[in-house]
């Protein structure tokens, strides 16, 4: 599979202070997650990408080309979610997804069409004749999310899309994320800061720490090779069954009432571990196992790196 | 848990209308000390009742204490409350340890006792590095922080927070449920409303659902789930032969409906009685002649219980 | 039969050429702005001394319609450079009225939403930006100034014969130059202004400073100091040096008259234009640095 985005030694610096410091990668995935804590870059990196700041040395490349030369022929193909409030002002919703589609380079007969289409598509169909300005926050998410797809591009970059969205909206944002995902021949790049989010969407992610690639891992195979562990919900639990579970053999860590994590030896079946609670009045109201999540390969690597990748 | 009157927070009937626009409609709670979360889709009352519990409007009807002030009394009551917005605006010019020591200058300390609690709580939300840099310069996450040191920095009795995780990365939305977590611990009154349910779920001792104005349900989520009786427990359970493990719990009347997953090792259970239902399992377990693989309640947190009562045509879109 | 589901299709049809982009936003920015009564009325209103101008012409070259209405004797004008001048500078007064009016409203507004990001993430700069934005003033000033200063041109030309046109060329020529340097300079100071002041009504009242206020500063300072550099400050003098000049008009522009009097000496031409120019350039600084598309803050 070719990479959708090469990063080759990629340094770039603001106000004199440099801000990402030889990043390195190839990043192929359908979709992408981009990770880290604030400060390490991540907007900046988009920023790059999108031609808003030139690399101070190094490059990057999107679908191949180089950014320095290409990048706005590239922009074509590109599509941004801003994360904070972007809007025309006084325009109607579908107004302003066409005009945003005329700037991208289609007709405008092809833009009119598509604009209405990006509104029905996001759910924002009822809405799209009223004035932006009077969207609620939800709202305004999806309208940004209708101008970033209405001229079809190839790679979507998009910025915190969920941010300040109530439970069943940012259900429904993540479901068109995932539907556009997998469109044919199409690829995106979420920033987020909820790991649920780039959990749910990402097959692979990118994350950066103090400018540098803290790690770049394909969550596909990281789920397929890790290590599994058991997680206990409990009732009556008490440091005698934390005893006797650890007398088994099992190395036990509890957080929270009655939340336990467990690593079976060799050997230790399930029913063992309910025997323990029987005799030990527990009631066992969760058992699971689970792989490495993405919390914690996002923790290892945001340890002081020994060599972290 | 048998409360004083000054240790809770009560809203007697709260009833505010701004103009013909409802805010809340109707409220009576009670909030103890410890970690509550208030969940609701956006426009539900959320901001309003913060703005009421901190004593930033008046209720049009109904009378709100906090544990047993009002704002009438403003030398004592403003002096409890700590509000953490979810509005991102700072005066112009300031640097963040500025913004914070001016907050406690007018709470009438001393410039020492201001400086000392202004250190201690920015060390708290790890920003005393990046402390001197102006605000304007700070990335969303640092805003989002310095608004967390300023609204605990006078040691206040209860914390509100809108949003308090807005704009955070993971590390820092870890370290600040555990912040929250410690302080509810402390027998602070930390209440804090959230669109990212998993988490609050976690630490919150009390949940506030709120719907329109209207407060659909509240108490600890194991109990409001409960109480939810129209819709019966879900309950995942993967294992080796999932045919008669149905066929065995078939056998006691509490199960309405197991639905066997296409994979054949699992199945989905629905339950009148989740506690005879985990009973029955260990039993069933424990006599050996099918292995388990996996036991999860479906729909025991916060996240499920939204979609049962709130659901989405809570959404605003 | 078929089930349709609406899906995301990437698009693969024809482009628009990338040169046309920047009038996308006139396109857009006009069909609004004529929704303003205020605007319509403005236009209007600019449009009067053309209509009295066509009429004095028509009087001017026809005899038998000035008897007709009651006008004894030779003609009452001569239709010459002085007076395309004077209706230039007619003109460029109400020009600047609709700058003023329109022009603070076609940045700030953006700036405000944090639409500059939009624009630039697309195959699209933020000069095609500016000069898209200069479009729509320069269009509508166009068609206040010099496009109907040409009509009337033409139809002088038409009425007198005499090939009145191509021994007056001059005059077209100085029509044209001299608008479109004052329709430039008017313009870009009014997206420098919108770009950094927010609030519309500020922006236009500063426009209004910097022409008016800064004329009366310019007049004090040469009657405390007895000079006429003053007159530097004085966007309006400086516009009507320079038309003076295109047209070959004597420059007589000076507040006062006397003889011996320094201050009825004039700005040379040479220096009037560049600071025309100058300020030009300044808005363009301006303007650059103020529409980017990520603010970098220390």
């Amino acid at each position: 599979m070719r990479s959708i985005i090469e990063l080759e030694n990629l340094h770039v610096a603001l106000g004199g202070r440099p801000i990402l410091k030889g990043l390195n990668g190839s990043l192929r995935g359908r979709a992408v997650g981009l990770l880290g804590p604030n400060g390490a870059g991540k907007s900046t990196l988009i920023n790059t990408l999108l031609g808003f700041h030139a690399p101070s040395s190094g490059t990057a490349r999107l679908f191949g080309r180089d950014i320095r030369s290409d990048i706005h022929s590239l922009r074509r193909q590109i599509g941004y979610m801003p994360e904070n409030d972007s809007f025309i002002a006084g325009m109607s919703g579908v107004r302003f997804v066409r005009y945003m589609a005329e700037l991208a380079g289609l007709p405008p007969n092809q833009a009119m069409e598509r604009a209405h289409e990006a509104f029905f598509y996001v759910g924002l169909g009822e809405a799209r004749y009223r004035d932006v300005n009077g969207y609620s926050l939800g709202m305004k998410q999806l309208a940004k999310l209708a101008q970033a797809i209405a001229h079809g591009p190839k790679l979507l970059f998009l910025d915190e899309p969920t941010n300040g969205l109530d439970p069943p909206a940012r259900a429904r944002m993540i479901n068109l994320i995932r539907e556009i995902r997998d469109t044919e021949d199409m690829h995106i790049v979420l920033s987020s800061h909820l790991l649920r989010d780039v959990e749910e969407c990402c097959d692979e992610v990118l994350i950066l720490k103090d400018g540098a690639v803290a790690a770049l891992s394909n969550l596909e195979e990281e789920r397929k090779t890790n290590k599994k562990f058991l997680e206990l919900e409990t009732v009556g639990a008490g440091a005698a069954f934390t005893e006797a579970l650890e007398q088994l053999g099992c190395e036990c860590a509890s957080f929270g009432t009655g939340k336990y994590r467990l690593v079976l030896p060799v050997g230790i079946q399930i029913q063992q571990i309910y025997a323990v609670a029987a005799n030990h009045h527990v009631e066992m109201r969760r058992m699971n196992y689970r792989r490495d999540s993405l919390e914690d390969i996002f923790l290892k690597a945001m340890q002081p790196a020994m060599g972290a990748a | 848990m048998a409360y004083r009157a000054d240790e809770l927070i009560v809203f007697e009937n709260v009833s505010k209308f701004y103009g013909d626009v409802l805010g809340v409609n109707r409220v009576s709670l009670t909030i103890g000390p410890g970690v509550t979360s208030l969940v609701g889709p956006n426009g539900s009352g959320k901001t309003t009742l913060m703005n009421l519990m901190t004593g930033l409007i008046w209720p049009t009807k109904g009378a709100v204490r906090v544990l047993g002030l009002t704002a009438h009394d403003p030398e004592r009551f403003f002096r409890l409350v700590g509000y953490c917005t979810q509005f991102d605006s700072f005066a112009r010019g300031l640097t963040g340890r500025e913004f914070v020591y001016d907050t406690l200058r007018l709470h009438g300390m001393t410039h020492k006792e201001a400086v000392e609690r202004t250190a201690e709580s920015l060390e708290r939300v790890n920003m005393t590095e990046a402390a001197d840099r102006k605000v304007a310069a700070y990335s969303k996450g640092m805003r989002q922080r310095v608004r967390l040191a300023q609204s605990i920095s006078h040691h206040p009795r209860v914390l509100v927070l809108d949003e308090p995780l807005n704009g955070l990365d993971p590390m820092a939305r870890a370290e600040s449920m555990a912040l929250f977590s410690t302080l509810g611990k402390e027998g602070m009154h930390v209440i804090i409303s959230s669109h990212i349910l998993h988490e609050v779920d976690r630490i919150s001792d009390q949940v506030i659902l709120l719907n329109s104005g209207y407060v659909v349900a509240e108490g600890q989520i194991q109990g409001v789930r409960d109480e939810v009786k129209e819709h019966p427990m879900q309950i995942m359970v993967r294992c080796s032969l999932p045919g008669l493990m149905a066929a065995k719990l078939f056998a006691q009347d509490h199960i309405m409906e197991a639905k066997l997953h296409a994979d054949g090792r699992g199945m989905l259970i629905r339950t009148r009685d989740a506690g005879r239902f985990y009973t029955q399992l260990h039993e069933i377990v424990l006599e050996g002649d099918i292995e388990l693989e996996a036991v999860a309640p479906a729909d025991d947190d916060v996240n499920s219980v939204y979609q049962y009562l709130i659901g989405s045509e809570g959404a605003t879109v | 039969m078929a089930v349709y589901k609406r899906t995301y299709k990437p698009y693969s049809g024809e482009l628009t050429a990338n040169w046309t982009r920047f009038a996308i936003l006139p396109r857009y920015s006009l069909a609004t702005l004529f929704d303003s009564k205020i605007l319509i009325g403005l236009l209007l209103v600019s449009l009067l001394p053309f209509l009295v101008a066509a009429t004095i012409i028509y009087l001017t070259n026809n005899p038998v319609a000035r008897t007709l209405i009651g006008l004894r004797g030779e003609s009452i004008l001569s239709i010459d450079n002085r007076f395309f001048f004077q209706l230039l500078k007619i003109q460029g007064s109400l020009a600047f009225l609709i700058t003023a009016w329109i022009g603070p409203g076609l940045v700030s507004p953006d700036l405000t939403n944090n639409a500059l990001p939009l624009y630039l993430c697309r195959p699209f700069s933020r000069v095609e930006y500016v000069l898209g934005k200069l479009s729509v003033l320069v269009l509508l000033l166009s068609l206040v100034t010099w496009i109907p200063d040409l009509l009337l041109y033409g139809l002088q030309a038409e009425l007198e014969g005499n090939s009145w046109f191509t021994k007056n060329l001059s005059i077209a020529g100085a029509i044209v130059l001299g608008s479109l340097l004052w329709i430039t300079v008017q313009s870009l100071l009014a997206l420098a202004l919108s770009a950094w002041v927010k609030w519309r009504i500020a922006a236009s009242g500063l426009m209004f400073a910097i022409f008016f206020v800064a004329a009366g500063f310019g007049e004090a300072f040469n009657q405390v100091l007895r000079t006429y550099w003053g007159h530097t400050i004085n966007l309006v003098y400086l516009i009507n040096e320079v038309w003076a000049d295109l047209f070959g008009v004597p420059t007589a522009v000076s507040f006062s008259r006397r003889i011996g009097d320094p201050r009825s000496l004039s700005v040379p031409v040479g220096i009037a234009w560049a600071i025309l120019l100058g300020v030009c350039g300044l808005c363009l600084l301006l303007l650059n640095r103020r529409l980017t598309a990520r603010e970098v803050v220390r």
